[in-house]
């Protein structure tokens, strides 16, 4: 076996099996009874019982792109961390990227492509076979080819090889239908940057640089973007250098886990946020931090958002707005920040484009501790153009109801769980007559599927990475599979290959399988780049080995903005979906590290992973200020309905301090009614009950934009929560010290207190 | 020397800070709050790499987590001036911990590198050191602990699954010390490098709020750390000479 060298073992790996009698472990145990104790009875050259192996690939948990190591031990995958050469992550990983293993060793998976023999969303399936399957999939494509009927596809956003794969097999099956899909897709970040920059992407948001962060509602240590990388970057602000310490401010509704760490959090009216932005803009402009010649084109834009006026809307102080402008222009350098909430209002664009405008101000674009711009992906045009906002998706189903839609081929995305009822997502699909999903899981969207085509995790499939946002430097990353495949799935790619061929398109897709198609595609990489490899296997196989390639390619840019966005520069108010009177509360749906837009549910580690904010498991929950549960009678742990005009349903109350009395906030990721048994009928969805309101221009749903009622029900449903109590009772548990640290305190000299033992 | 004079001398001098100098390494975390977020990664990392069950929502209500990290939360203040402050609490390696002195079968004791070590087959199950660890940081086994396959195939070979009746906490990763100890060794060093062995959630801690090493050694990271003003121990009045070590997370003077 000496002349099996890594990347045959790889190879090997990928393709599930070592030879017949010596299968591979995983496969094997699950298919019989027969445990062995070493997969291998003659092991590859690299490979000792009882020495861990370790492989680099990408995490496939968010869209953010972390490389990961995984540590695996006789064939199981054992661990995930980090890859300390990824420079996203630089070795670190949230607690989501940590939970990967268990969408691996999930016992909900599904085992084998199958075929849906009871009503849609009834679960009821047959087993079938691949080549039932695909042929079943591949003669109806060829049928709605020929027949002129329309194909979809919808995605969930992917990048690199697989992205271009996706679209040569529309453009072979003569359809433009091909939509990514995810939930958090930051579609009015994008429409902002493409207005006042003229770039359809997300910039580099260099936090580590920077002295001063304004973030107006972007929970950037929890899940905007890239929470690990901005993660690294506040731990750096704040401690990792010997300039002044970093300053954090959060301006948000109801407090984030970004607001917890930030060191001022300042509640703003929902979606006054840009309004606020333009009044810090104002004082700039004031303040004299601008000198561009179109100052006065600017001055006379911002006329009307005096501090005063600005305070009156936004509820913000008037001598608070002064202060942070002050602070703003002062840092050397700040920066400005927009997300979550303030992406989600009616007025998203023009919120985001006023939090860019600070940025602009005080001249941050293209700077350290700045906005820097990224160039295209290495592979594939420009990332995320085809991402699908709300309205696309309501046109889907439009098309859907119209009986316009033939086959819908849906990959890996849920919009069944994420989208509201409201879009009528659901009852649309009863309209298409054949869909066919590509999922690991039986998710809601899965059930609706007439055919079930399982596919691998990221951990046993081929792929490439290029992270979005970037960090201004071209970044790409291999994924590879780091264990054999537990079951009979596949991966994406090769189930996309294996239809390609059957539907004869092998002229623009000539390759047999993902990896084969991952090589061809690296050798441009190794082409383009000077790589130290004296030639393409070596190359190869030190990325495989490292994990990611990168350039030091930089873009020196300057943002020139022209006098038709200076002219538009104002910030609606936003709208929202119900009276004041009848429905008197803001619905604050939000996002958390561990559920994420609702894929962590399965998983039980995320399912006990306490929220940081509240210390709940397993559950859903409302939180509301005291003085407003107080107003309405209600404690912690009373069952409340929560209704707005297009639904209602039920959570028990969090007394949460830090939000608005006028809002109520809920997380998003439970309220399964499928996806195995950790997430099955647990919690509540708060999507569901949202109004279809859209963002202007970004045409993306309008999360925060919908107005609820709260009426007590009467009963109890106290969520689980873990800790004890929540104030330091004097302990002192948690200490502080001012901002000068030479000042703080008492200078603890540790291990040297006297002891006092008393004896009589 | 009378009964209660012989057993005050030893309490003195096992209750004495450097009790343990002789020993090889003392290993020590620094936890800067000012930097923690309060994510959990840690808490999720240490699932992974020890073996820690799930206990499930019913147990979880009755108060039987098992996280060996876990993140505390302390409010303070009232809206629209309430503030929240997370703090990693875990086992904080005394040197002087109440749960040695307590255990009737000396089923936890002090290891060689200043570890507060658990023997699992030793532990009967009083769960006096539970009640006595200031921190309770201690995790107790009611029930044996499943896991629905295929999950089981995650668990980690080098770290024990634990079964009903017995008591169980943070070890700092001490399968990770051994390793790097026979590394070291292989290597022909006398001494682990510093930095070359880290905790699961020291490992993966995004914002580099954890750090490990070992305090013996002068030019380690943790030495250093320790040497920052905002050094402290959590509950340093109770002179359980902890080996974690927190830096006091700065409050920035907002007008």
């Amino acid at each position: 076996m000496s002349n099996v060298d890594r990347r045959q073992f790889l190879k090997l790996v990928g393709a599930g099996g070592v030879g017949a009698g010596a299968g591979f472990m995983l496969a094997e145990s699950i298919k019989h009874p027969v445990e062995y104790l070493i997969p291998y009875p003659i092991p590859p050259e690299e490979f000792s019982p009882g020495i861990a192996t370790w492989y680099n690939s990408v995490c496939g948990m968010c869209p953010a792109g972390c490389g990961i190591s995984v540590r695996t031990r006789e064939g199981r995958a054992k661990k995930i961390e980090g890859n300390p050469l990824h420079p996203v992550n630089q070795g670190r990983l949230c607690a989501l990227g940590q939970a990967g293993l268990q969408t691996l060793y999930n016992p909900d998976r599904l085992t084998g492509p199958m075929l849906q023999s009871g009503e849609r969303g009834s679960e009821e399936f047959i087993q079938t076979t691949w080549e039932e399957s695909l042929a079943t999939v591949a003669h109806r494509l060829a049928a709605a080819r020929d027949g002129g009927k329309n194909i979809y596809l919808l995605s969930e956003g992917v990048r690199g090889h697989l992205a271009m794969l996706l679209e040569r097999f529309m453009d072979g099956l003569g359809s433009e239908h091909l939509m990514h899909y995810d939930f958090a897709h930051p579609h009015a970040l994008y429409a902002a940057n493409q207005r006042l920059f003229g770039e359809h992407t997300l910039p580099y948001y260099d936090i580590r640089n920077t002295r001063y962060l304004l973030s107006f509602g972007a929970d950037y240590l929890s899940n905007w973007l890239s929470p690990v990388h901005h993660s690294l970057g506040f731990g750096h602000s704040r401690q990792g250098t010997d300039l002044d310490r970093g300053r954090f401010v959060q301006i948000e509704a109801k407090m984030s886990l970004s607001g917890a760490a930030a060191d001022e959090w300042i509640p703003a009216r929902p979606g006054s946020e840009g309004i606020l932005a333009l009044g810090l803009a104002h004082q700039i402009l004031a303040g004299g931090a601008y000198t561009g010649s179109d100052f006065d084109d600017w001055n006379a834009a911002l006329a009307g958002y005096s501090a005063e006026s600005v305070a009156e809307r936004t509820g913000v102080a008037a001598k608070t707005i002064v202060r942070l402008a002050s602070e703003f222009m002062k840092a050397e350098p700040g920066l400005a920040i927009g997300g979550g909430a303030v992406d989600n209002h009616s007025n998203a664009v023009d919120t985001l484009v006023a939090v860019n405008l600070l940025n602009y101000l005080v001249g941050n674009i293209g700077k350290p501790g700045g906005i820097v711009f990224n160039s295209d992906p290495v592979v594939g045009g420009p990332a995320n153009n085809r991402q699908a906002n709300f309205i696309a998706m309501q046109q889907l189903a439009e098309q859907a109801r119209h009986g316009a839609i033939d086959v819908l081929i849906v990959n890996n995305t849920n919009p069944v769980f994420t989208l509201p009822h409201a879009s009528g997502f659901r009852e649309a699909l009863a309209s298409i007559p054949m869909i066919v999903s590509l999922s690991s899981f039986m998710d809601e969207t899965t059930t609706m599927a007439d055919v079930v085509l399982p596919s691998h995790s990221y951990l046993e499939s081929w792929g490439d990475d290029m992270p979005q946002p970037g960090l201004g430097f071209p970044v790409a990353a291999i994924s590879q599979p780091v264990v054999s495949p537990l079951y009979n799935t596949r991966a994406t790619g090769d189930i996309i290959l294996d239809l390609a061929g059957k539907l004869g398109m092998k002229d623009s897709m000539p390759w047999d399988s993902m990896e084969a198609c991952l090589k061809d595609g690296w050798r441009q990489i190794y082409e383009r780049s000077s790589p130290d490899a004296s030639d393409f296997d070596t190359f190869w196989r030190d990325v495989l080995v490292s994990g990611v390639w990168g350039e030091d390619i930089h873009r020196q840019d300057t943002v020139v903005v022209d006098k038709s966005v200076i002219d538009n520069i104002d910030v609606a108010e936003p709208e929202f979906s119900g009276d004041s009177e009848q429905y008197p509360f803001f619905l604050h749906p939000y996002m958390s590290t561990a559920m994420y837009d609702g894929r962590g549910a399965n998983l039980p580690w995320m399912q006990e992973l306490p929220d940081p904010m509240t210390s709940i498991v397993y559950g859903s929950w409302v939180e509301m200020n005291p003085a407003t549960a107080q107003q309405l009678g209600l404690r912690d742990g009373d069952l409340v309905s929560i209704s707005s005009e297009y639904g209602s349903l039920e959570a028990p109350v969090v007394i949460f301090p830090a939000i608005m009395p006028e809002v109520i906030a809920m997380p998003i990721g439970q309220g399964h009614s499928a996806f195995g048994r950790y997430a099955r009928d647990r919690g509540t969805n708060p999507l569901q009950i949202l109004a279809p309101l859209t963002a202007t221009t970004s045409g993306s749903l309008a999360t925060h934009a919908t107005r609820v009622s709260l009426a007590a029900t009467g009963r109890r449903a106290a969520p689980v929560q873990t800790g004890g109590d929540t104030r330091q009772l004097g302990r002192n548990i948690v200490q502080f010290t001012g901002d000068d640290s030479s000042a703080g305190g008492h200078s603890a000299n540790l291990n040297s207190i006297p002891i006092v033992v008393k004896t009589t | 020397m009378n009964f209660i004079d012989r057993f005050m001398a030893s309490w003195r001098k096992y209750r004495k800070p450097g009790y343990y100098e002789e020993f090889d390494y003392a290993w020590t975390m620094t936890v800067d709050l000012d930097r923690c977020t309060g994510c959990g990664a840690c808490v999720t990392a240490c699932q992974a790499e020890n073996n820690i069950p799930i206990v499930g929502e019913k147990e979880l209500g009755r108060g039987r987590e098992m996280q060996w990290i876990r993140i505390e939360r302390y409010w303070e203040g009232e809206y629209p001036n309430a503030k929240l402050s997370f703090i990693p609490m875990l086992c904080q390696q005394c040197d002087a911990a109440p749960c040695e002195t307590v255990c009737p079968v000396s089923a936890t004791y002090h290891n060689q590198d200043g570890l507060n070590a658990q023997i699992y087959n030793r532990c009967i199950g009083t769960r006096s050191c539970a009640v006595y660890c200031p921190y309770e940081v201690r995790y107790f086994n009611y029930y044996d602990h499943h896991w629905d396959a295929p999950l089981e195939q995650q668990l980690n070979p080098d770290v024990t699954v634990r079964e009903k009746g017995v008591m169980e906490k943070c070890t700092f990763c001490v399968q990770r010390i051994r390793q790097a100890k026979d590394h070291a060794k292989d290597d022909g060093r006398r001494r682990v490098k510093d930095g070359e062995v880290q905790p699961a959630c020291v490992q993966t801690c995004p914002s580099e709020a954890l750090t490990f090493g070992d305090r013996k050694d002068a030019n380690s990271v943790v030495a250093k750390k320790m040497n920052d003003p905002r050094a402290y121990h959590v509950l340093e009045e109770t002179n359980t000479l902890p080996s974690v070590v927190y830096l006091k997370k700065v409050r920035a003077n907002a007008d």
